[in-house]
């Protein structure tokens, strides 16, 4: 009796107030559907389309996969670049800024200037940062004059190579996003719960066995963190290899989202770029939504 | 409470009502098909670039006193991309600027013109300088006029030649000559030459070998002709068996010629003539020289034309004000400007000596010879229909081409079965 006669208010109540909420929420929303739902709407739409910049405009079904997948010349290689940039730079990357971040423990003195260092190329344009690296690599550059005037022996062409090219892309990247990844370790070094440490020492851990069996496992949360950011930033590369190697030479170093924005911004197909956008969206998912489900072998949430 | 709620409708209605005006008004202003309201879209840089654009509308609303007359200006990257939205927008202003490289991609917007059409503005092909009608062209067809030309050049460096002992370029030289004068420079751990990535730069000297463009009349790829693509291999020979040239540091070393001759790495180098001013007072203080082409196996040197203009946009409510405004623009008193400011190689004939009269007097009579032998031989560059794909897979390229790693004419014959 009594529910019967609260339900009715309650849910007047409730509705009124679902009301106000949605008022209250309506800017976010409509900045939400505007910015983010509409265009990523749009773009499987154009993924469907012969969609030129201007000039008309038609439904093609799936050709522009068909096409990107049969009879698009570039397409297979800047795939398989972005697969080889990815498997070379996330382990370089997660192994160099875990060793740093370890390296610059509590015993070093002006551990902080040293971060600050190891930090600056992550804050630095990169812009700047490709010209300071194509002034060291190129064969007028800083490395091939040592090299020439100290050993005399002429260094590799190194971006104009296939195989050099995309080492170098690689090794800047590195160099580049090694100082995001060292302040994510050093963060979760700093927390680890001292108790735990102690009851490690105690029992005789030291050194590797310290390290392996107790503050990887401690850390891993980060660890898995960095691994997943890492993994999709590799594999959404551009302005690296744009500016380093302009993807070449020939397609050596072109990666899918650079082919995305030929095809998009330079030929105008903006139906092509969507279909391989959302080529790359899918491949991205997928490896993360793998990366989540292993690490419920190797990541440990619990102190 | 009638009230409040109709000021609030009124309140609602207004911003939408300016935007409205905004989106529509904007561009095509120009109103009805007897307004006299013209809006010129053109690309100006710096706030030199800018007066400069400023002077030529001054004079054509001066020759045009009941026009209204109306610039707008971006620098030249935006301006194209903006271009793209106005035109996929049919928003594209009355009097747009043009340039050769670019036009294949906007032939869409603009209209054809014909000779009527020149009459109505006020202009004949037969002012301009030999090949300056064929600048905005495309297959064949005229979407606008130029008020500038330019063509590419051999530049060299007076005193690494001198060094070296090099025999200088003169007019009428031919590819043996080249080839002397770049041996003979590449010591003293410099370069004789330097190869280039930009179409332009690069295609100039096969262009001039082989007496032929590697693109058809009917804007067909002709990447395959087999005279073209000797002449191919042979500038990439140039680093991979002659050794006279740098090999390219990496593929998005877009100046790589130019700025191996500004830095002094190299003793010549293919560039257009817009940059014939800056290269002749350039900050290294190095002496430079001006060639033509050197002359190609049939006995002439063959070079593009390239150059800026203004067309009519096709979405134009007023062509014949626009046409009167365009005659306008490119009338003799504001080539002379154009000429006498030394900004660029005029398009109309008469205005063209005044462009050497504004130069120094040290290197005046050098700029006109070499300028005249480069303008003696030169059609307006054709382009097909994938141009800019064909470029863009073709520079990439040229870097493997040069390393000695690929031939440059299988390259060619690849691109010409990807995009023919």
């Amino acid at each position: 009796m009594l529910r019967s006669a609260h339900a009715p208010r309650r849910g007047a109540l409730a509705r009124k107030e679902a009301r106000q909420a949605l008022g209250f929420a309506s800017p976010a929303l409509v900045g939400l559907a505007a910015f983010t739902i509409v265009p990523v709407g749009l773009s499987i739409v154009m993924s469907f389309f012969h969609w030129p910049t201007f000039g008309e405009r038609y439904p093609n079904g799936v050709d522009n996969y068909i096409r990107l997948f049969t009879n698009s010349p570039d397409f297979w290689p800047a795939l398989r670049n972005s697969f080889v940039y990815a498997l070379l730079y996330v382990p370089i990357n997660v192994i160099l800024a875990l060793a740093l971040a370890m390296g610059l423990g509590p015993r070093i003195r002006g551990r902080a200037a040293l971060r600050v260092l190891f930090f600056i190329p992550v804050v630095t344009p990169i812009v700047a940062n490709v010209l300071v690296w194509k002034m060291l690599l190129q064969p007028q550059g800083l490395f091939n004059g040592i090299s020439l005037s100290v050993f005399g022996y002429q260094l590799p062409n190194f971006l104009a190579d296939p195989q050099w090219a995309m080492i170098m892309v690689v090794v800047m990247s590195v160099w580049q996003g090694l100082g995001y990844n060292m302040l994510i370790f050093s963060a979760a070094l700093e927390q680890l719960p001292e108790t735990v440490v102690e009851a490690a020492l105690i029992d005789g851990a030291y050194g590797f066995r310290m390290t392996w069996n107790i503050v990887l496992p401690m850390i891993s949360p980060s660890l898995f963190f960095a691994t997943v950011m890492t993994m999709i930033s590799a594999l959404q590369v551009f302005a690296q290899p744009q500016l380093l190697t302009g993807g070449g030479p020939g397609n050596a170093t072109q990666p899918l989202v650079q082919f995305i924005y030929n095809q998009g911004f330079k030929f105008q197909n903006l139906g092509l770029a969507a279909a391989a956008a959302w080529i790359l969206f899918a491949v991205i998912i997928a490896i993360t939504a793998l990366q989540f489900k292993a690490q419920k072998r190797w990541v440990h949430y619990e102190h | 409470m009638k009230h409040i709620r109709k000021a609030i409708a009124a309140a609602a209605i207004i911003p939408l009502a300016l935007s409205a005006c905004g989106g529509t008004g904007g561009a095509t202003s120009e109103g009805g098909s007897d307004s006299k309201d013209i809006v010129i879209e053109m690309w100006a840089g710096g706030e030199n670039d800018q007066k400069a654009i400023q002077t030529q509308v001054d004079i054509a609303k001066k020759l045009l006193p009941d026009y209204n007359i109306e610039l707008r200006t971006a620098p030249w990257g935006d301006f194209f991309t903006k271009l793209t939205t106005n035109m996929a927008s049919g928003n594209m202003a009355c009097v747009t600027g043009m340039n050769s490289g670019r036009l294949s991609s906007y032939v869409d917007g603009f209209v054809e013109l014909t000779d009527a059409d020149l009459e109505t503005a006020g202009l004949k092909k037969s002012e301009l300088a030999p090949g300056a009608d064929e600048v905005l062209m495309n297959k064949g067809k005229l979407y606008g006029i130029p008020f500038d030309v330019a063509t590419m050049l051999v530049y060299y460096n007076e005193d690494q030649l001198a060094a070296a002992n090099a025999p200088v370029p003169a007019p009428g030289w031919n590819f043996d000559d080249f080839e002397a004068t770049a041996k003979a420079a590449t010591a003293n751990g410099k370069q004789g030459f330097a190869v280039g990535m930009g179409d332009f730069q690069w295609m100039a000297l096969p262009i001039s070998k082989a007496g032929l463009q590697p693109v058809k009349e009917d804007g067909t790829l002709d990447l395959t002709n087999e005279k073209f693509a000797a002449a191919a291999d042979w500038y990439a020979g140039l680093v991979s068996e002659q050794k006279v040239a740098a090999e390219v540091a990496s593929a998005s070393e877009l100046g790589w010629g130019e700025d191996q001759f500004s830095n002094g790495n190299a003793a010549m180098a293919v560039d257009g003539t817009w940059n014939a001013v800056s290269y002749l007072t350039n900050e290294s203080g190095f002496n430079v020289g001006i060639a033509p082409l050197p002359v190609g196996d049939s006995g002439e040197s063959l070079g593009l034309v390239l150059g800026s203009g203004f067309g009519i946009a096709k979405n134009c409510e007023n062509k014949e004000a626009a046409l009167k405004v365009m005659g306008a623009l490119l009338s003799e008193e504001a080539q002379d400007f154009v000429a006498s400011s030394g900004r660029s190689y005029p398009a109309r004939a008469s205005s063209q000596p005044k462009y050497f009269e504004s130069l120094d007097e040290a290197y005046r009579d050098k700029v006109q010879a070499a300028f005249e032998a480069g303008f003696a031989n030169v059609q307006g560059q054709r382009v097909s229909d994938e141009w800019a794909q064909v470029s863009a897979y073709l520079t990439p390229e040229l870097v493997n081409a040069y390393a000695g790693r690929a031939k440059l004419s299988d390259i060619l014959a690849t691109a010409q079965g990807q995009f023919k």
